[in-house]
């Protein structure tokens, strides 16, 4: 494991050619240098920088994780299942066209809907997907945007290429929707704040998204090949019973087995121990078959309950208590995959001691590893 | 300067060789001359177009070589004496229609001026053309001076006439572009008269122009040349200067008689080597040649390139009687004259007092090292790059992003013309292939047919607009009747910029500067049927994009990168398109979110990094303006005003 921070070079051999990359966006935009295209993150010219603000802030170079947390939760990282959990329960949209338009209860664009319209923040750092519906970083910043980037793309999203691109001199107050990646990406900004880039404390909220894993390796192209993607309304991956990837346009839903899908499974994800987006002020996933429309909510951050509060005292959002045993399935696939994903590094690096950009102390490595 | 046609008759004048050899066709009473640009060639047609008007003939600059020469042969066929003037490359082009004239003969004068390149300083390759002189049997002469330049030239028609066949007239870079003192003669004011005689009557006869009945006519040939040879054992432009015994004998030829006689001077050798200096190349004199053999024992042949003189002298020893001397050959194949690159004085020299054993120092060596360290001084290193505000910088700029963007391992197969430089820095390497005109296109075309065996990188052809007439419109044709993959890049400057901005079949002008039809090579390629595109390289980012959506898509594609040539631009508006500075406020500098991109990477050499200051700025007296860099700037510091 090696803590030094780097230059694009390494970014490129350790982590982009290495097959490590998530396509989060972190490193790109915010120099002439790294830019992400079409499912790539792209080298256009030599930097001779040795260390650079691409490496250091990539999810996926070493990442301190005590460090990252104390400057986000003020305390060390725990290592539970969850992350840090203030509150976690069902929830969704009470505003009818968000419910319908969000991908399950719509609870990521209400809460979004709340704090533009309060003020709390100036405009959000979402995905939006083109005619194509190749996804892209995209600043929202009314009612209107937010629905535009409602639902989602089970592509990889280079999302925090569009905070890169701001001007340094923005003020703008900032709320980021992103995976368990970008979400990291943006607390390891938090830890050590950009240098010649919009100022990280204007970051006023992060949405995280609950995320097993995205879809790459030509999965686009197969799309392409099947559907007629401009005519696309939305993608899903029902969960029980179904087992499927959907496909719907405005009349129509077609069904792929979700086993065929399996082969699209981005490389990364693999590598990826977060499920819950763990430092994020809010993470939100799906309700599941039981609670199909509603959406699982954890709170993690103080933020993060006072918009809970406020959305739920201007009725934009009901609530209902998760059950434990929703929670217990949730905390074991949680545990499932940080198991899953120390083995497979191990089997990458084969060594139980280079475990690439996981910078867990060893009371926690243990735990995982037993 | 007086112009070429000055009619003086008596009178000096400082001309280039070029200029020499263009007064030499004035004298000879041409009344058609026709080119393709190519250094060091092109003042030759330069000067004579500039006056043709005047002089009552006509000149044209060609879609290329090979059309220049078949067009002259044209006039000849028709009774008008006429010159083709080209680099070396140019008769590599033209010689399949050479090769088949020969067999036939001509009409009246037909002159080809051939300027090699040793060195290769505005060339692709080093190429020595008096070899083809002896390959295809063409008489063949090699001006010393800038007035041999010109008499030679003048003769030559003669000569074509009186033999019937081809001449041909060898120069290099030294004498095409130096610039000596040429006496003039007269300036024939006559009456061209065309008509070509070779008409089918009615009885059936063969023509004269065409290469029939070859064998019987190449042993004809064979005959002009013996008598080519007679004529020139008296030539007047073989001479020798030296003792009767000499301890050493030089032969030479061309740019290398004055290098010979410099090193001889130098040495004070004045009384023990003799210098044989021979103009007429080939055939060589023979006789003249056996009769200074016999001067020494030892021989050193000075030339440039190839060992043409020394090989054909070696040839001629081998036939002499067995009981006369057969002297010792110094020269390439011994090693003391390089069988590559230009000569000077010093290498003459050093051959010279290697043979006679003798030491010469030209000068103390320590003063030779400051000498060597002055210029690294006092001037700055430059690469090789393209001009400020220069089109092709920003085409190859967007070709680099999109290259890497796609993602498919693609690369350019270059051509040749200025942006040959993307070979290098300037064009951030970019091309990958380049030959000679025509061939990024003829390339690609094989390249793109790969598919079967695996192969799926992207292919970019390059060439400019004059080489897209000159060479590459049957590769692009061949590239659709194939179905081949790839994207073929027209950089449409608007002029054939590397030679100087000769005008070609899409300006609209001719070489007489008389307006005509404009061949437009949209039309023309989207008459094939492909897709055609037209950016302009400065709008980077629809440049880009249409790169990589051309890319993307199967079969034979048409880019064309349309922006006038930055020099021409400048030389017509004479002011910038815009006003350039950089905002130090605003510029990182070497700091992460930049490291330089405009003086490291992209490296406009109006351009200048400030080590001090830490930041970019521009030079204004050598930024164009064109307004690119601060398209490319990560930080919106490079700010651009309109003048
Ligand atoms: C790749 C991927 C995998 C996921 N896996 C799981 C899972 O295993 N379990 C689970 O419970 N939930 C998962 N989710 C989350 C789930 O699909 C919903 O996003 C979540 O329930 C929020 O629903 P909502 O109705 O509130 O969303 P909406 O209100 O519709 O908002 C959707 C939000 O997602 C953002 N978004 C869309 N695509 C992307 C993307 N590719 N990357 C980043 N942000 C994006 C949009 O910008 C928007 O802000 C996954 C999401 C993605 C993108
Ligand atoms: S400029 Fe900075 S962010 Fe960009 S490649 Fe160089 S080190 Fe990385
Ligand atoms: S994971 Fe994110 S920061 Fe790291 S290389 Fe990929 S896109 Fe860049
Ligand atoms: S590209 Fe822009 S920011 Fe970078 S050095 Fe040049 S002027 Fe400065
Ligand atoms: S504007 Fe910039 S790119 Fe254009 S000539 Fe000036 S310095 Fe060069």
């Amino acid at each position: 494991m090696d803590m030094k921070v780097k230059g694009s070079k390494e970014l490129l051999t350790e982590v982009i050619d290495a097959g490590l990359c998530t396509l989060c966006g972190a490193c790109a935009g915010g120099c002439p240098y790294l830019v992400s295209y079409k499912g790539r993150a792209v080298l256009l010219d030599d930097c001779t920088l040795s260390e650079g603000q691409c490496y250091r802030y990539c999810p996926r170079t070493y990442t301190d994780m005590d460090a990252v947390s104390q400057q986000v939760f003020g305390m060390p990282y725990s290592g539970d299942e969850l992350g840090a959990v203030k509150e976690i329960f069902l929830a969704r949209s009470v505003d009818k066209e968000i419910h319908e338009r969000g991908q399950d209860g719509g609870t990521v664009t209400a809460l979004l809907s709340v704090a533009l319209a309060e003020g709390i923040i100036e405009g959000v750092i979402e995905t939006k997907m083109d005619d194509d519906k190749i996804p892209q970083g995209f600043v929202a910043r009314s009612r209107e945007e937010l629905l535009e980037c409602s639902g989602v793309s089970y592509e990889p999203s280079p999302v925090l290429e569009a905070l890169n691109h701001l001007p340094r001199e923005s003020t703008e107050k900032l709320g980021i929707v992103g995976l368990p990646c970008h979400v990291a990406a943006v607390a390891k900004m938090k830890t050590y704040p950009p240098q010649n880039r919009v100022n990280i404390d204007n970051v006023k909220l992060v949405v995280g998204l609950l995320c097993g894993w995205s879809l790459a390796n030509g999965f686009h192209q197969f799309l392409q090949q099947n559907f007629d993607l401009p005519r696309v309304t939305k993608f899903d991956i029902p969960h029980h019973p179904g087992h499927t990837f959907d496909v719907y346009t405005k009349s129509d839903k077609e069904s792929v087995e979700l086993d065929e899908i399996r082969q699209y499974i981005n490389n990364a994800c693999s590598y990826c121990l977060d499920m819950t987006a763990e430092f994020a002020d809010i993470s939100i996933g799906s309700g599941r078959a039981k609670f199909k429309g509603w959406n699982t909510v954890i709170v993690r951050t103080d933020a993060g309950a006072e918009l809970i509060k406020l959305a739920k005292a201007k009725h934009v959002l009901e609530t209902q208590p998760t059950p434990v045993e929703s929670v217990t399935n949730l905390k074991r696939a949680a545990l499932n995959k940080k198991k899953r994903a120390l083995n497979n590094i191990i089997a990458k690096t084969g060594d139980k001691n280079d475990l690439l950009y996981v910078g867990l102390r060893e009371d926690i490595l243990d735990n995982l590893l037993a | 300067m007086a112009g070429i046609d000055i009619d003086a008759p008596g009178t000096t004048e400082l001309f280039i060789g070029n200029e020499a050899i263009a007064r030499g066709a004035l004298e000879a009473g041409i009344g058609f001359a026709a080119a393709y640009p190519g250094t060091p060639s092109t003042e030759i047609m330069e000067s004579l177009a500039s006056v043709a008007k005047k002089m009552n003939f006509y000149a044209e600059w060609s879609v290329n070589e090979k059309v220049a020469f078949e067009t002259a042969a044209g006039a000849s066929f028709a009774g008008i004496r006429a010159i083709t003037a080209m680099k070396q490359n140019g008769v590599n082009v033209i010689s399949d229609f050479l090769a088949n004239l020969v067999v036939s003969g001509i009409g009246a004068g037909l002159v080809l001026v051939s300027c090699d390149d040793p060195s290769a300083i505005s060339s692709s390759n080093e190429q020595d053309t008096r070899n083809i002189a002896k390959w295809l049997d063409i008489p063949l002469l090699e001006p010393g001076t800038f007035q041999e330049a010109k008499d030679m030239t003048k003769w030559a028609f003669d000569l074509a006439e009186e033999l019937d066949t081809i001449c041909m007239i060898r120069s290099v870079t030294r004498i095409a572009h130096a610039r000596g003192n040429v006496t003039l003669g007269e300036l024939p004011r006559k009456e061209h008269k065309a008509h070509f005689d070779e008409i089918a009557s009615f009885t059936p006869t063969l023509t004269k122009f065409a290469p029939v009945l070859s064998a019987w006519k190449h042993q004809q040939l064979h005959a002009k040349l013996d008598k080519a040879q007679e004529i020139f054992e008296p030539s007047p432009f073989n001479w020798y200067r030296g003792p009767d015994k000499a301890e050493l004998l030089i032969i030479t030829c061309g740019s290398c008689w004055l290098y010979s006689l410099e090193a001889v001077n130098a040495l004070k050798l004045e009384s023990k080597v003799g210098i044989l200096k021979l103009g007429t190349i080939w055939p060589l004199p023979q006789k003249l040649i056996e009769k200074h053999l016999s001067k020494s024992q030892k021989i050193l042949v000075v030339e440039e390139i190839d060992p043409f003189l020394e090989g054909s002298i070696k040839e001629l020893v081998a036939d002499l009687p067995p009981a006369s001397p057969h002297p010792t050959f110094y020269g390439k194949r011994s090693g003391h004259i390089n069988a590559f690159g230009e000569l000077n004085p010093d290498m003459v020299i050093e051959a010279i007092a290697r043979i006679m054993d003798i030491t010469y120092e030209s000068r103390p060596a320590e003063y030779s090292k400051k000498a060597e360290e002055v210029p690294l001084t006092y001037m700055p290193p430059r690469l090789m790059t393209f001009c400020s505000g220069c089109p092709h910088r920003a085409t190859f700029w967007a070709i680099k992003n999109a290259l890497r963007l796609d993602g498919r391992d693609g690369f350019v197969t270059g051509d040749i013309g200025c942006y040959s430089m993307a070979l290098g820095p300037a064009g951030f390497c970019q091309v990958r292939t380049m030959y000679c005109m025509g061939a990024g296109a003829g390339i690609a075309s094989g390249l793109g047919k790969l598919g079967q065996f695996g192969f799926k990188q992207p292919v970019l052809a390059v060439c400019g607009d004059s080489t897209f007439f000159h060479a590459t419109i049957p590769a692009l044709i061949n590239g659709i009747y194939n179905q081949s993959n790839f994207t073929l890049i027209i950089l449409d400057n608007n002029a054939t910029a590397m030679t100087g901005f000769q005008p070609h079949p899409g300006t609209g002008m001719t070489a007489m500067e008389e307006p005509t039809k404009v061949v437009s090579m949209d039309t023309l390629c989207a008459s094939l049927g492909v897709p055609v595109e037209v950016c302009d390289p400065f709008d980077l980012k629809n440049t880009t994009e249409t790169l990589l959506k051309a890319m993307s898509k199967d079969g034979i594609k048409v880019v064309i990168m349309r922006r006038e040539c930055e020099l021409v631009r400048a030389r017509r508006e004479k002011k910038p398109l815009y006003k350039v500075h950089v905002d130090p406020d605003k510029c990182l500098g070497e700091a992460c979110g930049c490291d330089r991109l405009c003086t490291r990477v992209f490296g406009c050499l109006g351009l200048e990094w400030d080590k001090e200051a830490g930041k970019a700025k521009i030079d204004e007296t050598v930024c164009a303006g064109c307004g690119v860099c601060a398209d490319i700037c990560p930080q919106g510091a490079i700010i651009k005003e309109a003048v």
